[in-house]
């Protein structure tokens, strides 16, 4: 397998990136509190430093802290029956102990349901944690997708006056030619992001999916900097040197495998390793492609954020299932895994239901496997390890 | 009707609900639309012609509904499911269920997926209850459950139906207060128990049959009661286990309000008959006790649980908080830790699909039952 170089630059984006959020006060910038589904570009445009405690806790999985520091949550009366994010985060909080030196206090919370509604509970806690106001931005999912003309408007009114809140908070009035650009670099940045996914279908596929939840920090926390940009242009520059050249992730890739939920972050490395060695890649993921449809246009981004928020992003039952199977084609699979997790019950209860559909409809099987996306108590690396190895004999005899 | 005599129709509703649900269809040949509890209106069902049938998941255990959902979901969501696996809803023509949650919006999905044959809805609730737009939005969102509800009914929609319906249930809230009320007063003979089976009643039977039968009860029956009650206030989503109301009455606590779906704050406030009958219905939604998924500014949510806590004169609170309830289980700390600095002590139970010990849960209520009558003068 040979490394690829772009990755290289994360440490030091990383770095800069949580230094200056800590540097923000001294900046007389304000820090607000996000999740996925909200205007990051709204609050890079008001020059305010926006941090995503999601973020926070999925490093402190991957550097295998969770054990370390959500037992201090539980502590609290937070139960391990809840998403380990927020108890890893509040945990860190408690303990002072993180791998990115803590959080700056917020000014401000900013959530989004259209995700989950763990965030606003979270947000909930922080908010009086921190004494510091929040916003819910309320995402009434419709059913299976049919327009909802009352949602809409709804959606649309809290992201307009969320403008109103954010430069009460920030001090500064929204510039519309700054806001314009930080729309457009937003939109290379996703246009970058979702090129880099599609380099996928090449066959060898050049990147492993856990290089692309590795890669996931600029498009979560940069969108609508020079910098989120700089980085993807890079690596979709090797990655399109590596498919002229028929490079591939592996070195030998017998089966193209889906990845269906987020990643277990203190695996990625061991399970990265033993897929590898079995020359079994992960080419593509429902979590990575979530974050391919986040640009907005210059001209009603109000209009454009309502859409994704409600539609968009509405990973129904039925929408997921036609998605993985044209993705199948897409990519040309062989099988999918799918991660029940126990935090992200969102993404994970119809699972037995997708898993049952997909493989009726296009015969490629999958393996449900239950773990968790952040804390290693709620499952056994060997036990994952048997069923993956139980799956890919699967494959094999299918050939 | 006297004294034990008069408690039989709502008991053998609670037993056999599909069966008084089957046996009103045979009768008026109706549609009978079931609903997964929390906030759905139960008028705009009854106005379509159809009876609204509560379908309470909790308590229900078995081994279908891991098949389609997994372990780590709350005993409400999976227990429907296994009902509905096992052939007990097949009574139902369509079923409502409320976006409240997570688990609320994949159920739905599931359901639909498990039950194509029936008509299903998805009542997609705003959780940002102190914005003004969600009154705009919810009233749109009853106007089209109501338009769908006609559809499946073939009932012309009218606003005079819908009126009517509001009203009979003003009445049988307001007789179930009545009840409730009692239990404070006539704890020996209006039970917790009993009185649940009103109000578990109340969502199943036609409201125009239990509004009747709650007339007939012995409302001036008067006895002794030689225990000494200690007042307590519930916070969570519907009576899980089932028999912890019978438990709380044999180990003397009087539960004097709760916040659960199936208990007094789905009675707490009436909708009225001011104005337009959505909005009516809307304004109501608003107004009540908020749901543990909805949001309102966070210090606000617990100094509002608070002052209801103090408000009601308890001496301690229970929370019921079922296993996995992401919800639930984010409020709770804060929320006791606000009671502490009051000098109000509290419990957590927790609930689960798999079924909790009674005789467990006993050890537990009865010591902290002890802990609080200490303190009692």
């Amino acid at each position: 397998m040979q490394p690829i170089q772009a990755l290289k630059h994360l440490k030091t984006i990383t770095a800069q990136y949580f230094s200056s959020a800590h540097m923000a006060k001294r900046n007389n910038k304000a820090i607000v509190y996000l999740n996925v589904f909200t205007p990051v570009e709204l609050f890079y445009a008001l020059d305010m430093v926006p941090v995503y405690p999601e973020n926070h806790a999925a490093i402190i999985g991957a550097r295998k802290m969770s054990q370390e520091v959500s037992p201090a949550a539980e502590n609290l009366g937070y139960s391990m029956d809840l998403c380990s994010y927020p108890r890893c985060d509040i945990g860190s909080f408690v303990m002072r102990l993180s791998p990115t030196w803590g959080l700056p206090k917020p000014d401000l919370l900013v959530g989004s349901n259209g995700q989950c509604g763990t965030i606003t509970k979270w947000f909930e806690v922080l908010s009086r944690m921190y004494e510091v106001p929040m916003v819910l931005i309320d995402v009434p999912h419709s059913g299976n997708g049919e327009r909802d003309p009352a949602a809409e408007r709804y959606v649309r009114s809290q992201l307009e006056d969320l403008v109103g809140v954010a430069e009460g908070i920030s001090g500064n009035s929204l510039d519309q030619d700054k806001f314009k650009e930080t729309i457009r670099i937003s939109q290379e940045a996703s246009r970058l992001w979702t090129r880099m996914l599609e380099l996928g279908t090449a066959d060898p596929a050049p990147m492993t999916v856990f290089d692309q939840f590795v890669a996931m920090f600029p498009i979560v926390s940069q969108r609508g900097t020079q910098e989120a940009v700089d980085f993807y242009s890079e690596l979709v520059n090797e990655l399109e040197e590596r498919v002229a050249n028929k490079v591939g992730a592996l070195d030998n890739e017998r089966y193209r495998l889906f990845w269906d939920n987020l990643p277990i972050w203190p695996e990625l490395r061991p399970l990265s390793s033993f897929l590898g060695e079995r020359g079994a890649g992960l080419v593509a993921s429902i979590y990575t492609w979530a974050w391919s449809r986040l640009g907005v246009g210059e001209d009603d981004p109000f209009a454009d954020w309502t859409e994704q928020y409600l539609y968009t992003f509405n990973f129904h039952m039925s929408k997921r299932i036609d998605m993985y199977v044209e993705l199948a084609k897409r990519y040309n699979l062989h099988g999918f895994l799918y991660h029940s997790n126990r935090s992200c019950k969102y993404i994970s209860q119809d699972i037995p239901e997708v898993r049952a559909a997909v493989t009726e409809r296009t015969g490629i099987p999958g393996v449900i496997l239950e773990a968790d996306h952040n804390d290693p108590r709620l499952y056994t690396v060997a036990s994952l390890e048997r069923q993956i190895d139980s799956f890919l004999d699967l494959l094999a005899q299918k050939r | 009707m006297n004294g034990e005599h008069a408690w039989k129709p709502f008991r053998e509703t609670v037993d056999a609900p599909m069966e008084r649900a089957r046996a009103w269809k045979e009768q008026t040949g109706g549609k009978v639309i079931g609903h997964l509890l929390p906030d759905v209106p139960e008028e705009i069902i009854h106005a379509a012609g159809a009876l609204p049938t509560a379908v309470e998941g909790a308590g229900t255990q078995g081994t279908q509904a891991q098949a389609h959902i997994p372990g780590y979901t709350c005993s409400h969501a999976m227990g429907a499911i296994e009902q509905g696996m096992r052939h007990d809803l097949d009574i139902l023509d369509g079923m409502i269920i409320p976006y409240v949650c997570d688990t609320t919006r994949n159920l739905f999905h599931i359901w639909n997926h498990c039950f194509p044959n029936k008509s299903n809805e998805f009542l997609r609730l705003p959780k940002r209850l102190d914005y003004p737009g969600a009154a705009e939005y919810l009233k749109a969102e009853f106007s089209r459950l109501a338009d769908s509800l006609c559809n499946i009914t073939g009932r012309p929609r009218d606003d005079e139906d819908l009126a009517a319906s509001i009203a009979l249930y003003d009445r049988s809230r307001a007789a179930l207060r009545n009840a409730y009320r009692k239990q404070r007063e006539q704890p020996a003979v209006w039970t917790s128990e009993r009185v649940q089976t009103l109000f578990k009643s109340a969502a199943k039977a036609p409201r125009e049959d239990h509004l009747r039968w709650m007339e007939a009860l012995p409302w001036d029956e008067q006895s002794q009661d030689a225990m000494q009650r200690v007042p307590i206030y519930v916070r969570g989503k519907v009576w899980d286990p089932p028999g912890i109301l019978d438990l709380f009455d044999k180990i003397g606590l009087l539960v004097v309000e709760d916040e659960m779906t199936t208990g007094y704050r789905g009675v707490a406030t009436d909708a009225g008959s001011d104005g337009d009958p959505i909005d009516v219905l809307v304004r109501r939604h608003l107004s009540l006790t908020p749901y543990t998924g909805y949001h309102q500014q966070p210090d606000k949510l617990v100094s509002g649980f608070l002052e209801r806590v103090q408000g009601s004169g308890a001496q301690g609170v229970i929370f019921l908080n079922p296993k996995f309830c992401e919800a639930a289980g984010f409020d709770t700390p804060d929320f006791q830790k606000a009671l502490e600095n009051a000098g109000i002590p509290s419990l957590v139970l927790e609930s689960s699909s798999r079924g909790v010990s009674l005789e467990q849960i006993r050890v537990r209520v009865e010591a902290f039952r002890e802990m609080i009558a200490e303190d009692l003068p």
